[in-house]
């Protein structure tokens, strides 16, 4: 079953390269939590019952929800234009991210290791480069703060594939979600909402002298 | 040969339906179900007016084009029943002999001479080309999976049984689905109703076409549907006996049908340009099926 979940996952992030609007990266991620969610609840069935609650709670309440929703507020706030505006056409964007999941699957192939689950290991790392991807090719600051939440996804798959082995891994994961999330959210893109007036990164190559 | 009477009767009846829940959706009764094809039979009764400035190419292309998705439909198996012509790798013969017809329909286009027709026919051309290894990487999969190469194999061994192969089942039906709509030039890629011929694909290739070849021309894209159809419902009809897997079959066309003709009614066009990275996305997705499969065989842990 969790294998469909991340097939989904890899779904998911096909879409995310070919989308056009920042509605639909939102509408993505609060998706992928969801399957997190999911997939954490059938996968870390040994865990303790407390902290099993803990990453549950943390994946459908920061991931699904209140992430999402806030990112939806800062967009309709500070009046970000609905476009994601990628210095690629998307058609590329689809060739590079379809590519990044064959090479990771090539990848993942060679390494001979009967411990590793490949499924997981295919999706977290594909996850990894698509969001080292989205945050490299698109231009606003938003979309680089989503392009880091996938990365943050892609942590979390691989943190669960030895969750129960190491529940203290995925603990170390969602803490690094959490704050990465609030120091993101909340100072940095405020920030430099109030000094520039406006959020595209184009503006800061006039920094330099 | 029951496989080709069934896509027969079923293709008499599939724009019949796709145009019924088309018109319902609007708030209009609509034609009967079988009004395209009283349509087709009147066209077939006319004679052809041929432009002065066409060769013999412009005059054998509809026919060739009719007999190529003719062929396609033989090899198409009914459950375990095999088609009229069945051979290890047929699904490549399948794909190629429509590629041909589809050869044919494009040079003819281009030999009126008319620039709206090249136009259409350097689409037509290029959204073939993409949706190709989607259903290559498909059947390939499914060949990988069941280890046979032919079309009645693959559907007779074809047996689900984990959460995975049910959840490729369900991607494999859409993405026979999207390649049946792009085939036949249908809603997200090209709009069968357009009156302007620079948004048209399928449409303007046909433009100087009348008579008995547009009636063949037409009746070739309901036969393709109801081909595709049948391709889908052998996903269904794993042997089961007649009295069950012919209703299924019937059924399967049926919601196919009524399914296009929602697409149709709900779905806007897509611009041009996004046509190309929406079909490379059905390759994507077919990948992942190819991947699923590795991952159901064990290649993969």
């Amino acid at each position: 079953m969790t294998n469909v979940l991340l097939i989904t996952y890899l779904m998911s992030l096909i879409y995310l390269s070919i989308a056009n609007r920042l509605m639909s990266y939102v509408q993505i991620l609060a998706f992928q939590g969801l399957l997190l969610f999911a997939s954490s609840f059938i996968e870390l069935a040994e865990m303790n019952p407390i902290n099993l609650t803990f990453v549950l709670l943390e994946t459908i309440v920061f991931k699904t929800i209140a992430v999402p929703l806030f990112l939806r507020y800062t967009i309709k706030q500070n009046n970000f234009s609905r476009e994601a505006e990628p210095y690629l056409p998307n058609f590329v964007s689809l060739i590079i991210v379809t590519s990044i999941i064959v090479i990771t699957f090539l990848l993942s192939n060679m390494i001979e290791d009967i411990k590793l689950n490949k499924v997981y290991f295919v999706t977290a790392l594909s996850s990894l480069f698509v969001g080292l991807y989205i945050i490299g090719s698109r231009k606003k600051i938003i979309t680089h703060v989503m392009g880091f939440l996938i990365i943050e996804n892609g942590v979390f798959i691989l943190s669960l594939a030895v969750g129960n082995e190491m529940p203290m891994l995925v603990n170390s994961g969602i803490l690094l979600d959490l704050f990465i999330s609030v120091l993101l959210l909340g100072v940095f893109l405020n920030k430099i909402g109030d000094v520039l007036k406006d959020v595209d990164v184009n503006q800061l190559r006039n920094l330099k002298d | 040969m029951i496989s080709l009477v069934l896509i027969l009767i079923a293709s008499l009846f599939f724009m019949g339906i796709i145009i019924r829940t088309k018109s319902i959706t609007s708030g209009r009764k609509g034609p009967g179900i079988f009004q395209p094809m009283k349509d087709i039979v009147r066209l077939w009764k006319k004679g052809a007016v041929y432009s002065e400035t066409t060769s013999f190419i412009f005059q054998i292309a509809p026919s060739i084009y009719f007999a190529s998705i003719l062929m396609a439909v033989l090899v198409i198996p009914f459950g375990s029943y095999g088609g009229v012509i069945s051979f290890n790798g047929d699904f490549v013969f399948f794909a190629y002999v429509l590629a041909l017809g589809k050869f044919f329909s494009i040079i003819g286009a281009l030999d009126t001479g008319s620039s709206f027709e090249g136009m259409g026919a350097s689409r037509e051309a290029l959204y073939s080309l993409l949706a190709e290894p989607a259903f290559f990487i498909l059947m390939g999969s499914f060949a990988l999976f069941t280890g046979h190469t032919s079309f009645v194999d693959i559907f007779t061994s074809l047996h689900f049984g984990t959460y995975i192969s049910y959840a490729l089942g369900i991607l494999a039906t859409f993405i026979l689905i999207m390649i049946a709509m792009i085939e036949n030039s249908r809603m997200p890629i090209d709009d069968p109703k357009t009156h302007l011929e620079l948004t048209m694909v399928h449409e303007v290739m046909i433009l100087d076409n009348s008579g008995f070849d547009l009636g063949l021309i037409l009746y070739g894209t309901h036969l393709k549907f109801a081909m595709y159809g049948a391709l889908i419902a052998n996903f269904f009809t794993d042997s089961f006996p007649f009295y069950i897997s012919i209703p299924i079959f019937l059924a399967v066309q049926f919601i196919f049908a009524i399914i296009v003709g929602m697409l149709e009614s709900f779905n806007a066009r897509f611009r041009m340009g996004n046509n190309a990275q929406f079909i490379f996305t059905l390759t994507s997705l077919s990948l992942l099926i190819f991947f699923g499969v590795l991952l159901i065989l064990k290649k993969i842990i």
